[in-house]
């Protein structure tokens, strides 16, 4: 399958993120291939544009950074959302259900 | 992973990322990148080709605008929560802030001393600029000053005799006032005049101005407390008796009581009711001097001394200056055209008093100045250029410091470098820890040039305190005072930051076993500075000591006339509503009184107080009538008693004194000085020829010539003077002249006894001596070679210190070169001689390219130099040993300690 466009991708990435901090705080390389395995490999992030737009979530308040250091293992940074963030991933999941809702009206998709 | 951190950082160059965060990012990265090759190792591929997968998968986006709109992102987006972080820069300024204050705080000696040398430097620049900032850059606190200008008229059209202005007699302004379309608003203004004012205590002399009614709206000023004058107030002669007071007045003369508005004082007899207060700060539309109080221009007749009480319907009498508001779109050009046109109406309508009037027209930021205006400019800048030397000097023995302490901080530098601080960061640190020492020395600094200015202006002659302009702290002084401060902060800290900051790491390094190499240059770089900072510390002495040499030839000046034993009582009897028979007997009985005072030798009256001339324009010769039509005749006027001359020791060239004789039913008669007779009846016999004053109705005749005094200031050029006698001439504020036999102070008390005892409601606070008339006269220019004395003395000072420092530091670095001297031979004696001759090289250096300079300034002030050379040698010598002595004991003693080096001990600690 060919990728998907990198437009919707750039709309959707904040809302990956989000999603998968929901339920426990992970680390970058984490993020990445989480995302990629779930997307069936449809959805691949390369480490240029993933990282920057964590820094860029973690500035905004979203989620959290924090060095942390296991026994045999290198330090990572782990990121956990905040509350703020829990905030806003409820909001733009609304927003993006609404909008894919809406093109599949529109375009006669089928919902998913 | 070390090739991942490398690869990071090749496409991170440029970022302008904190260490910090770069440090951060790039682990991060790596981390990642690391896993990634693990997986493709663990997944089967060749190092080779997991490798360049990695690269790939980092090159598949350009990392680095991306990265830089996340890490900006929140500058442009108000971050939601806990982004406390507003700019990269900010940051690195306050963290710079903080080390810097860090850095000082650990070596509270040089701090200390950094400081004090900035304070003193910052101190006298503000208070210099304080001082010029109320008198010559915000002198008068009234509205859009700019479009405000003063009208005058002076006498023909001639070019040659330009200078006198003249004040407008009241109907002339009323005629420009009526006709101008210039002016938007049309003021006029006396000068201020000495009257009497009692309320319920003894009377006193304060100054009063006659304005028109609309003379503060015009200026667009708002009372402190009251109101100003209403335009009826000013409508019909001597009908509103109301007064506003000036700030200060009430201040001082009624102890600010709040219940002022409504009183009534008696000015010169004549009770008034003060309406309101003026503004704070406003003294009247001179820079230097104001009244106490205004009344409107109809009350002139209750005001005004006797000669000049029908000013409101004589057309001759000179009055008011006028100071209009231009229309917006006219420009000062344009006023003065028209101005002109009407002057040439009024001239043709009223040619007797009129004639050959032309109209000045000037900015009021200049005529606020009169005649002392050029003087004021001039020793401000002179003071400014003064003060900024003396900075200079401070700012060089800083840096001198900072490069000593450049030596010392070598390591910490080479490890901040190591560490990967770039140059501009490196120089941006130090630069701030020199602003901070700049900006503690501009804290230190502006509360010396305050308590500075505070000194100067509680030197003020008492006599006259309250009228003179009062001291204002702008906000443009804390501006001023800002602003040097970071100045001088980069001024001292940019070369010895750009010297720490330029050597490599490696060299920085290597340096450790080459110090004596690199102290030289460095000690060269501060040779340098002190030579300069003796030189200009010359200059500074020599201007000082050729400014002192010129002062106190000025007091031996001879005015002419007797200084040392001789008393002044100023009474004003007209003002104390005495008639004009009751003064004239006033006048008889009190000269009659006081010469029978033991140690009184003659008594007089004269209308005018020594150095204070008045002086009147448009005197007519007989039969030179002619003359009066292409040159003004201006001379020196003074009313005077019988014996006057004999009082003041003036001696007679030819003719007779005043006598009894010469009475209202004789012929009027005068008496002009040796200049006057020169230079209007030259190779004639003066006596017998005859005058006439501008206002005068008579010709005078001419029945004795004296010699010329100094009339208006000390030293100035001879000026022509007639004398009238006061039996022609009636004026009711005169002033007792009494010369003494001994010290004139003791017999002050005596005098004013008898004069008490004549009348106790006779004001008599103003009492001089002679010699404090000279010393009055003089006090401007007392001050202000004063200042130059002190900062010559500062500089002086500042610039030895300095010579100490660098030569003590000189000694320590070269322990061990002395050590070597000494083991190989040579004597203490050597030794010192060798220290001293380094130091005293860039002293003589620096004497001989501050004397050019001062040879070259000298010349340039020579004019405002009173009886000395520029090349005096008493001062251009004295200066210069002044400072060889300071710069040799400055020099001698770290060589003494030189001699001190045991070379054992040298040699080993190398």
């Amino acid at each position: 399958m060919a990728p998907v466009e990198d437009e919707w991708k750039k709309g959707s990435a904040e809302l990956l993120i989000l999603s998968l901090l929901e339920a426990q705080p992970r680390h970058g390389y984490d993020i990445g291939g989480l995302i990629e395995l779930r997307s069936g490999g449809m959805l691949h992030f390369h480490v240029a544009s993933l990282y920057p737009l964590l820094y860029r979530l973690e500035k905004r308040g979203w989620i959290q950074g924090r060095w942390i250091e296991k026994a045999d293992q290198r330090r990572r940074r782990y990121y956990r959302l905040t509350t703020e963030g829990r905030r806003v991933l409820a909001v733009q999941r609304k927003k993006w259900q609404a909008f894919v809702g809406a093109v599949g009206r529109v375009a006669g998709v089928e919902h998913a | 992973m070390r090739e991942w951190k490398h690869e990071i950082r090749k496409r991170l160059a440029g970022s302008n990322l904190r260490p910090e965060r770069e440090a951060e990012i790039i682990e991060e990265l790596s981390a990642h990148l690391q896993d990634q090759y693990s997986q493709l190792r663990a997944g089967g591929a060749t190092h080779e080709e997991a490798l360049r997968a990695v690269i790939a998968e980092l090159d598949a986006t350009d990392l680095l605008p991306e990265l830089q709109v996340s890490e900006e992102i929140v500058g442009r987006n108000p971050a939601p929560v806990g982004a406390a972080s507003t700019g990269q820069w900010i940051f690195d300024f306050l963290q710079d802030l903080r080390y810097a204050a860090r850095t000082l705080r650990k070596s509270p000696g040089f701090t200390a001393i950094a400081t004090l040398t900035l304070a003193l430097g910052i101190g006298a620049n503000t208070a210099i600029f304080t001082i010029i900032d109320t008198l010559v850059l915000n002198p008068l606190p009234v509205a859009r000053i700019w479009e405000l200008a003063a009208v005058n008229t002076t006498q023909q059209k001639m070019a040659a005799q330009s200078g006198e202005l003249q004040l407008l007699s009241f109907l002339n302004f009323k005629g420009f006032r009526e006709t101008t379309h210039s002016f938007s608003h049309l003021l006029g203004h006396s000068n201020p005049m000495a009257i009497t004012m009692a309320d319920e205590r003894e009377p006193r002399r304060i100054f009063v101005e006659v304005v028109t009614a609309n003379y503060f709206d015009t200026l667009g000023l708002n009372p402190f407390m009251g109101r100003f004058f209403f335009a009826s107030e000013d409508a019909m002669p001597g009908t509103a008796a109301v007064a506003v007071l000036g700030y200060s007045a009430w201040q001082s003369r009624f102890g600010g009581a709040p219940d002022i508005v409504g009183r009534t004082i008696k000015l010169n007899n004549t009770p008034f009711t003060i309406i309101g207060i003026g503004p704070k700060g406003f003294k009247g539309l001179y820079a230097v001097f104001g009244p106490d109080i205004w009344v409107t221009s109809m009350m002139a007749e209750q005001i005004l001394p006797a000669p000049q009480r029908k000013a409101l319907s004589d057309r001759a009498i000179p009055l008011l200056t006028a100071v209009g508001r231009l229309k917006p779109g006219i420009t000062l050009a344009q006023a003065r055209a028209e101005m002109n046109i009407i002057a040439a109406a009024l001239e043709k309508e009223y040619p007797d008093v009129n004639q050959g009037q032309a109209v000045a027209l000037r900015p009021l930021t200049e005529a606020a100045y009169g005649p002392e205006r050029q003087g004021l400019l001039f020793g401000s800048a002179l003071l400014m250029a003064i003060v900024g030397f003396v900075l200079l000097i401070a700012c060089s023995n800083v840096a001198n410091l900072l490069l000593s302490r450049a030596a010392a901080r070598r390591q910490e530098i080479a490890v901040r470098m190591a560490l990967g601080a770039g140059r501009g960061r490196l120089l941006r640190q130090l630069l701030t820890e020199s602003v901070l020492l700049g900006l503690l020395g501009g804290v230190l600094g502006f509360l010396f040039g305050y308590a500075g200015c505070q000194f100067l202006w509680s030197l003020r002659p008492a006599e006259y305190a309250q009228n003179l302009a009062d001291l204002r702290i702008n906000p443009s002084v804390f501006g001023f005072a800002f602003v040097v401060s970071v100045l001088t902060g980069l001024v001292f800290g940019i070369v010895p930051a750009l010297r720490s900051s330029r050597s490599s790491v490696s060299e920085m390094l290597k340096e450790e076993t080459r110090t004596v190499g690199r102290s030289r240059s460095r000690i060269s770089l501060a040779n340098t500075l002190l030579a300069g900072q003796v030189a200009v510390s010359l200059v500074l002495l020599v201007v000082a000591a050729l400014f002192l040499r010129s002062i106190r030839h000025e007091y031996t000046i001879d005015p002419g006339f007797e200084t040392k034993h001789l008393a002044l009582f100023m009474l004003y009897p007209g003002q104390a509503g005495y008639d004009q028979p009751r003064t004239e007997q006033f006048y008889k009985q009190v000269r009659g009184r006081i010469a029978g005072v033991p140690g009184i030798s003659f008594v007089s009256w004269a209308s005018n107080l020594p150095l204070w001339g008045r002086k009147e324009t448009g005197v007519t010769i007989e039969g030179q009538e002619q003359r009066k039509k292409s040159e003004a005749i201006s001379t020196v006027v003074n009313t005077v008693d019988l014996d006057y001359f004999a009082t003041l020791g003036i001696s007679f060239v030819a003719g007779r004194d005043f006598t009894q004789g010469d009475r209202d039913i004789s012929i009027p008669v005068a008496i002009v000085n040796d200049t006057m007779a020169a230079k209007y009846w030259p190779g004639q016999d003066a006596i017998g020829k005859r005058l006439q004053l501008p206002q005068g109705k008579q010709f005078l005749q001419i029945i004795g010539v004296v010699k010329t005094t100094n009339y208006q200031s000390l030293g100035e050029a001879p000026q022509a003077c007639v004398y009238l006698p006061l039996r022609q001439n009636y004026s009711d504020s005169m002033i007792l002249y009494a010369k003494t036999e001994r010290d004139p102070s003791a017999t002050v008390a005596a005098v004013q006894n008898e004069i008490r005892n004549f009348d106790p409601a006779l004001p008599l606070e103003d009492v001089r001596t002679g010699t404090k008339v000279i010393d009055q006269a003089l006090w401007g220019a007392k001050v202000g070679v004063g200042l130059l004395g002190v900062f010559g003395l500062l500089a002086l000072g500042l610039a030895s210190v300095g010579l100490y420092g660098i030569m003590a530091y000189s000694v320590s670095q070269r322990r061990r070169e002395i050590g070597v001297r000494m083991a190989l031979g040579a004597g203490q004696s050597d030794v010192s001689f060798f220290i001293l001759r380094q130091g005293m090289v860039v002293v003589f250096s620096g004497i001989a390219v501050g004397g050019g300079l001062a040879f070259l300034l000298g010349h340039a002030l020579s004019r405002f130099l009173y009886g000395v050379s520029p090349n005096d040698p008493l001062s251009v010598g004295g200066a210069a040993l002044a400072l060889l002595v300071a710069a040799f004991v400055a020099c001698y003693l770290p060589a003494r300690s030189a001699t001190r080096v045991d070379p054992l001990v040298a040699l080993r600690d190398a």
